[in-house]
Order: structure tokens, then C-alpha cells, then sequence
């Protein structure tokens, strides 16, 4: 088992105390002068533990949200257009800094280009819209999204805080959109923007069930809510012996694999991909629940479709694929492997099927899908149950 | 939403395809009532051929639908022919069938894009334009135009086959058929999209007939009416072929219908190689003409009519245009009442609407 | 004086409060259904700083996330003019 190159709060805390300690140098240096005596206190202050921890803890959530929101987001958004293009026979976008703009380049600088165009655009709020709903809903939005980030874990150090009921958290703040979601359609005054919002709503009535249905499957098999812990039973349960000197038997997927595709769904769901896009259907509702935003607000809550795909990828990668465990490369390395190839996944459905329609999702996920969850439990109940009693 | 709401979708809708609007009622999520609305698009096409001589009138045609206009100017030509009492000579017809069976076939590449993209399937429509585009490389070998062909001519057609273009579309059609029992494979082993389309848009057999609906929406709902078939123009009577016909009425018996008429096409058209007579393709025709002259033909989209009368002098006294999509669409509230707000993308995509020709 | 868990609960305690009021005054009942949203999120924030993670996590969980969606629904199905109800 290889180990973590990164250590999030121990850097944090070691970045925040070199900093205060520069402060402090200089607030010394300039407090020993007559007349800045009154500095000397602050700088006493500055280096209390609290304030190097409280410290620590924003340079921490800092370099989660530039890793998670900037670095992944863009990445996501890139590889997407590029496989889909890949996909479609297209060469998807290939824009570069070269003199000949548009030959051969890689195109990643597309979304910069994309975002920097967005934001010089008019934030138009409709006349007949409620302004403020109207101006909170996004930032509700997107807000719900990267407080996951908070809890969830990228290697046994890359975590922000370690939370014991982390997986809850995470699961909560992942459901917390619909109600933005629903509260953004209505803020528009547009029937559209209110049928998206109508069926976010409704999707997310039906999806949340089978997903939690799933999420418990896997935490009776752990029996912990804490998802480093989750990770690590997956390195340490034995239920397939001969299978396990290949190294994946022990990931939940094995036992758990109704539970996994299920989750799988749930999670297309949730991020409103294409078979279950109903809430922006294009050919629908014109654009369901974003089709009065303009802009950067537009940009913000199209931009956060992908930072929800990078979570549910995570999620997914998780608690099902072994997480961080793998051969011979670093946690990290084998965990981004992991969620980029949940990503391909994501992809590969979304753009090879049509839309469904919401009444056949609903039947689906009440009819079908909750009671294959309520059988997944208890299948793992029973593996619990056999591993315990040593039957295999 | 627990009164009932009308929506618009359209004249700026992704699922409308061009300028009309289908203004739906809805309670909840079901459609209780349709009003299309057309007129967004209209040129005066009919008022704009009076004042032109016999010939110009054909690049007008050429505009009416934008998805198949080699076969309105086929029709517009038929029609002229049967006023001045003219018969193209053998050639000039079978070039006709040749050039009309690839505008089908391009139409329905075409419809089968937007249908797949009404659908949400982004990647069927574009392989279905990246298939088309080759039937489009065959018509732009033939008559020199990808769209607005500018072909057909009363009394025959305007140029000869290039040398080679047999060969051509024998290897194309290779391609194609290899293609499409992909796609047919593609998307009939696909539950979503069986799911999205199969009762769907009930259209009777009855209700069909009565609504005025022709062509392969016709078919699709048992009715074996194809004028090829029952009044066959040019030389579809010496070709071999079968019409395409399914009894279920729904989306998915249009879509098959359609892929059949695909093959079929295909069919025709290496029957028509097959049997090409030497000898002149157009004829000399009179300026001027008096009487009434009309022609129907089975365009992609339905039974097309163009009725011409001439008053002696070189230019029509009246055209009139009958196309069938905008009869069709009288049958669209009665087809989506009842159906959710998310068949509405799947009835009229497959029902292939192109506005160019309602509105005229 | 108060230490740092004191200062932030007072500071919870009063958005807690002050969303709580807006709940009863809220002129549309969207926003009073949002601003329940708000106040039950403040809540599990102060169950959260009483180390009883459990409750607060559920309390967002159901409290806020299932809810006032509920209550959203409620209001759009029940209300004949809620379309038109903005100003």
C-alpha cells in the first residue's frame, strides 16, 4: 500500500505559520520604532494558536476549492468537449496562444476564452423576475455544491476535515440543489424556468431514495459513515480471498455491484445528464430552469453542472472503486485516475443515448430502483452476516 | 401550476426546426391542447411565380423546402409539362427519378438528424449529417449544387450525368447500406429510445386519411398510399420497388417508415442506373401556354401538388401550391392531446416538419 | 467577554432569529419557504457547534434539503396564481 504525498492541514498549518511569522518580523521591526508601539500586541496576537489555526484552516479550504473548482472544473469541462467531440467525428474545440489559433491546439484554453466572454456580458435580471431570489439562487447553488468539498476526503491527508459522519454530510449538502434549483426557476417568471424547476424537483424526489439506498448498502458492509474509513475497509475486507491478490476484490463493486450500478443512475441523475436532462431539456423546456440567466450567472450555473460531476465521480470512485487504493503510485494519483475514469463513464452513457421522459424516470426510480436498493441492503446485510460468521 | 397554462414553443423554440409556433396548453405536465401557428416564414411563393415566365419559377421551388428541393422543383416542372401537354424524353425521366430518389434519401438523412436531436441524441445527429453529406457529394456530382439544385426542367432535366458518377454511387450506396444497418441496430436495440417513441403520436388510420395526412406519416399508419406506387409520374411504373408501410401509427412506425424508404431509395435508384436509356435528356419546350396543368408527386414529406394555369402568355396565371406538412400539422393537436410536454419534441420531429413549404 | 464558540454561536443564534422573523413576515411564500430553508440550515449549524454532528448533519439532510421542497411543491400546486405573483 503506497502512501499520500499530500498532508492539506499539516501544509496549511505550516504555510500559515511561515507567513506569520514574515508578518510578525515586520510588525516587530516596525513596532520597535516610538510611535508604532501599539503593533506589538497585534503581532502577540497573531501568534496565538487560534489564529494560526483559524489560519490554516482558510489556506486549507483555499486550495481545495482552486483544486477542486478551478483546476478539475476546467479540466472536466475540456475533456468533455474534446471525448464528446472525439465521439461525434468532431475535433472539438482547439483554440491556443500560437499565431495560427485554430490548428492542432489542444483547445484547453477554450474555457478561459468561454468564461472571459461570459463575464464581460450584461447581467440582465428580467423585468417581471424576483431581482433578489432571482441574484441568490445561483450562489445558493453553486455554494451547496462546494461545501462538499469540506468533507470529502482525496487521500488519507488531502481532506479538510475529517468528519466522522462525513459521508452524511456530503450526501446532504449534495441534495441541498433541487431547492435552489427549484427556488431559481421560480424567480424567473418563465414558464420554462418553472417546469425545469418543477422537474429538478420532482427527479430529485424520486433519486435521492435509491441513492441513499445504495450509500447505506455500502455503510452497513463498513459499518462507518466516515469515508477515509470506508476506504480503508475497502483495502482490508476479505470476502473474496483467492481474488483478493489481484487487488480489487475487496472493492465494494464486487459485492455491491447492483448497489453500484444503482448509484451510477442515481448519480447521472443528479447531475442532470443526458438521459435524465429533463430539467434543461433543450428540446423541452428551451432551457429548463438556467434560461433566463445571462452571463457570468449563466456561466456560474452551467459551470457548476461540472463541479457536481466531479463530486458524484468522487462519490462514486468512493465507495465503490477502492478509493485511493492501488499499487505502487501515491493516493492521490491513483484516486484522480479513478475519477476521471468514473468521467469516461458519465460521458460514454450520456452521449449515447436519447432523453428519457420524466414520467418514465419517475417509474423507474420509484418502481424499479428502490426496491433492487431495499434488496442490495439486503444482500449486504447478509455478506455482513457471513463474513462474520466465518462462512466464507 | 394547477390552472392550465399556454406555452409557446416556438417561433424561437430548439425544437421547432425554423419559424412557427406551437402554442400548447398544458396542465401540469400533459397537453390538453395544440394550436400550431404558421405564417412566420411565408414569401408569396405562389404570388412570386405570376410574375415570372415558365422557367424562372423553378430556383423559386428550389427555396420551398430547403431539406428537399430538387423534388418541388420536380413537381413544378411536372406541372408545366402537363399544361404545355410535353413528354420529356426517357432519359430526361430517369434522370428525374435518379436525382428525386437522392433528394429523398437526403431528406430523410436530414430528418432522421433533427429527429435523433429532438430526442437528445447530439451524436446521431451528427453521424446521420455526416452519412448525408455523401448523398449530398452524389446530388452535387449530378447537378453541381449541394442545396437549391436548380435541376429539373419542364421537358427534362438541365444537364447530363457526369462520366464515373455510376461507379460513385454504386460505392456510396455500399457505404451507406453498411452505415445504416448500424444505425437501425443502433437505435432499435436502445430501450431509451424505444421508450421515447414507441406509442407515442397515435395517428389512426382513419383520423389520417381524414386529417389530409400523405407520405410516409400516412404509411406509417397502415395506409399503403404512395403515389410512386398508385399514379406513378416519370418511370416509377417500369422500376421495381415496394412502399413502406407499418400499421402501429406511433413515432416509431414513422421512424421506420422512413429508414425503409431509405433503402428503398437506394433500390430505386441502382434499378434506374441499371435500366438508363441513351439518348436526349431534355426537350425544347413552348414559351407560352393556356389551360390548366397539375402534378402530384411523392415528395419526402408527403403527396406534393403544384396546379398551374396558364392564360396564353409566357408566364402562369396561377400557381397553387399544396404542401403536405401543412396539412399534416391540422392533425398535430389531435396526435400530442394527452402525450407529456416532452413528447411534443419527439411527435413533431417525427412527423418531419420543414417550415419552408408550410409557409410557402 | 466571550471566547470564539460563544461569539460565533451569537452570531448563528442571530441569523437563526432574525431568518426565523422573516419566515412569519415574508410577503411571497416563496421566500418564506426559503428563508425556513436558511433558518433550519442555521440550526444544524448550531447543533454542529454543540458536537452533535449527527442531528445537525440529519437536520440539513431532512430539514433542509427535504422539506421546503416539499413545502415549494406545496405552495406552486396549491396556489392558482403563483405564476403571477410577482411583483
Amino acid at each position: 500500500m503506497s502512501g499520500h504525498l499530500v498532508d492539506l492541514f499539516g501544509g496549511s498549518n505550516a504555510i500559515a505559520v511561515f507567513l506569520i511569522t514574515i508578518i510578525n518580523f515586520i510588525l516587530r521591526g516596525i513596532g520597535s520604532l516610538p510611535l508604532f508601539g501599539f503593533l506589538n500586541p497585534l503581532a502577540d496576537w497573531l501568534g496565538t494558536e487560534p489564529v494560526v489555526t483559524s489560519i490554516a484552516w482558510l489556506i486549507a479550504i483555499t486550495i481545495m476549492i482552486t483544486w477542486a473548482a478551478a483546476l478539475h472544473l476546467l479540466t472536466f469541462i475540456w475533456l468533455e468537449r474534446k471525448l464528446v467531440a472525439r465521439l461525434q467525428d468532431r475535433r472539438g474545440p482547439m483554440i491556443t496562444l500560437r499565431k495560427d489559433r485554430y490548428i492542432g491546439g489542444t483547445g484547453y484554453l477554450q474555457q478561459i476564452a468561454d468564461a472571459l466572454k461570459l463575464i464581460q456580458k450584461e447581467n440582465i435580471t428580467p423585468k417581471a423576475a424576483d431581482p433578489w431570489m432571482f441574484h441568490i439562487a445561483p450562489a445558493f447553488l453553486i455554494s451547496t455544491t462546494i461545501v462538499v468539498l469540506v468533507a470529502l476526503p482525496f487521500s488519507e491527508g488531502f481532506v479538510v476535515a475529517n468528519v466522522p459522519a462525513g459521508l452524511l454530510f456530503i450526501l446532504a449538502a449534495f441534495s441541498l440543489a433541487p431547492l435552489a434549483i427549484l427556488l431559481a426557476g421560480w424567480a424567473q417568471n418563465n414558464k420554462y424556468a418553472m417546469i425545469g424547476g418543477m422537474r429538478a424537483a420532482a427527479m430529485m424526489m424520486s433519486y435521492e431514495i435509491p441513492m441513499i439506498l445504495a450509500v447505506i448498502a455500502v455503510v452497513v458492509l463498513a459499518g462507518s459513515l466516515n469515508p477515509i474509513e470506508i476506504v480503508n475497509q475497502q483495502s482490508q475486507l476479505s470476502i473474496l480471498a483467492p481474488l483478493a491478490a489481484i487487488g480489487i476484490a475487496n472493492w465494494y463493486i464486487i459485492p455491491q455491484f447492483l448497489g453500484f450500478f444503482i448509484f451510477l443512475l442515481a448519480m447521472l441523475a443528479e447531475q442532470e445528464r443526458i438521459p435524465f436532462d429533463f430539467p434543461e431539456a433543450e428540446e423541452e423546456v428551451v432551457h429548463g430552469w438556467l434560461v433566463e440567466y445571462g452571463g457570468m450567472r449563466f456561466g456560474m450555473v452551467y459551470g457548476f453542472k461540472w463541479l457536481r460531476t466531479f463530486v458524484a465521480a468522487a462519490l462514486v470512485a468512493l465507495l465503490f472503486l477502492g478509493g485511493w487504493h492501488g499499487p505502487v503510485l501515491p493516493q492521490e494519483i491513483w484516486f484522480i485516475l479513478k475519477i476521471y475514469f468514473v468521467f469516461f463513464i458519465f460521458i460514454w452513457i450520456s452521449w449515447s443515448v436519447p432523453r428519457i421522459r420524466i414520467d418514465q424516470i419517475l417509474n423507474i426510480g420509484w418502481r424499479k430502483l428502490i426496491p433492487l436498493g431495499l434488496f442490495n441492503i439486503f444482500l449486504a446485510v447478509l455478506v455482513v452476516h457471513a463474513n462474520a460468521q466465518g462462512w466464507i | 401550476m394547477a390552472e392550465q397554462v399556454w406555452i409557446n414553443m416556438g417561433p424561437q423554440h430548439p425544437m421547432t426546426h425554423g419559424l412557427w409556433n406551437l402554442r400548447v396548453k398544458l396542465d401540469g405536465d400533459t397537453i390538453v391542447d395544440a394550436d400550431p401557428e404558421m405564417g412566420y416564414l411565408h414569401r408569396g411563393v405562389e404570388k412570386l411565380c405570376e410574375v415570372r415566365n415558365y422557367l424562372k419559377p423553378i430556383v423559386l421551388m428550389d427555396r420551398l423546402c430547403y431539406v428537399s428541393s430538387l423534388t418541388w422543383a420536380h413537381v413544378y416542372c411536372k406541372a408545366v409539362e402537363n399544361l404545355m401537354d410535353i413528354e420529356p424524353p426517357p432519359r430526361g425521366k430517369y434522370l428525374n427519378v435518379i436525382a428525386c430518389e437522392l433528394q429523398r434519401m437526403a431528406s430523410h438523412g436530414m430528418w432522421l438528424a433533427a429527429f435523433l436531436a429532438d430526442l437528445g441524441l447530439l451524436t446521431g445527429f451528427l453521424y446521420s449529417l455526416r452519412e448525408r453529406e455523401l448523398v449530398l457529394d452524389l446530388l452535387q456530382l449530378m447537378t453541381g449544387q449541394r442545396m437549391n439544385q436548380n435541376y429539373p426542367r419542364p421537358g427534362g432535366v438541365h444537364n447530363d450525368l457526369p462520366p464515373g458518377f455510376e461507379d460513385e454511387v454504386r460505392r456510396v450506396f455500399r457505404y451507406l447500406r453498411r452505415q445504416y444497418k448500424g444505425y437501425k441496430k443502433f437505435l432499435e436495440d436502445s430501450p431509451t429510445f424505444l421508450m421515447r417513441t414507441q406509442g407515442v403520436g397515435v395517428l389512426r388510420k382513419e383520423d389520417a386519411i381524414n386529417y389530409g395526412v400523405t407520405g410516409p406519416n400516412l404509411r406509417g399508419s397502415g395506409a399503403r398510399v404512395d403515389l410512386r406506387e398508385l399514379d406513378p409520374y416519370d418511370v416509377y411504373d417500369e422500376l421495381d420497388f415496394e412502399p413502406v408501410v407499418y400499421e402501429e401509427g406511433d413515432t416509431y412506425a414513422r421512424y421506420k417508415v422512413r429508414f425503409g424508404e431509405f433503402f428503398e431509395s437506394m433500390r430505386i435508384i441502382e434499378q434506374a442506373l441499371d435500366r438508363l436509356p441513351q439518348g436526349p435528356f431534355r426537350i425544347k419546350t413552348p414559351k407560352r401556354a393556356e389551360g390548366e396543368g397539375y402534378a402530384r408527386t411523392e415528395d419526402p414529406r408527403g403527396e406534393a401538388l403544384i396546379y398551374i394555369i396558364g392564360d396564353g402568355s409566357d408566364r402562369p396565371y396561377r400557381v397553387k401550391i399544396r404542401s403536405p406538412i401543412f396539412v399534416t400539422l391540422s392533425a398535430l393537436p389531435m396526435m400530442l392531446r394527452g402525450h407529456r410536454i416532452a413528447d411534443v419534441a419527439s411527435v413533431t420531429g417525427g412527423i418531419d416538419v420543414c417550415v419552408g413549404e408550410i409557409d410557402k | 467577554m466571550v471566547d470564539a464558540l460563544q461569539f460565533v454561536f451569537l452570531v448563528i443564534a442571530a441569523v437563526e432569529v432574525l431568518t426565523a422573523v422573516l419566515v412569519v413576515t415574508a410577503k411571497k411564500l416563496m421566500w418564506a419557504a426559503f428563508w425556513l430553508a436558511l433558518s433550519l440550515v442555521t440550526m444544524a449549524g448550531i447543533y454542529l457547534l454543540f458536537q452533535s454532528e449527527f442531528v445537525g448533519i440529519i437536520q440539513i439532510f431532512i430539514y433542509a434539503g427535504a422539506v421546503p421542497v416539499v413545502f415549494l411543491f406545496g405552495i406552486m400546486l396549491t396556489r392558482t396564481r403563483a405564476m403571477e405573483d410577482v411583483p
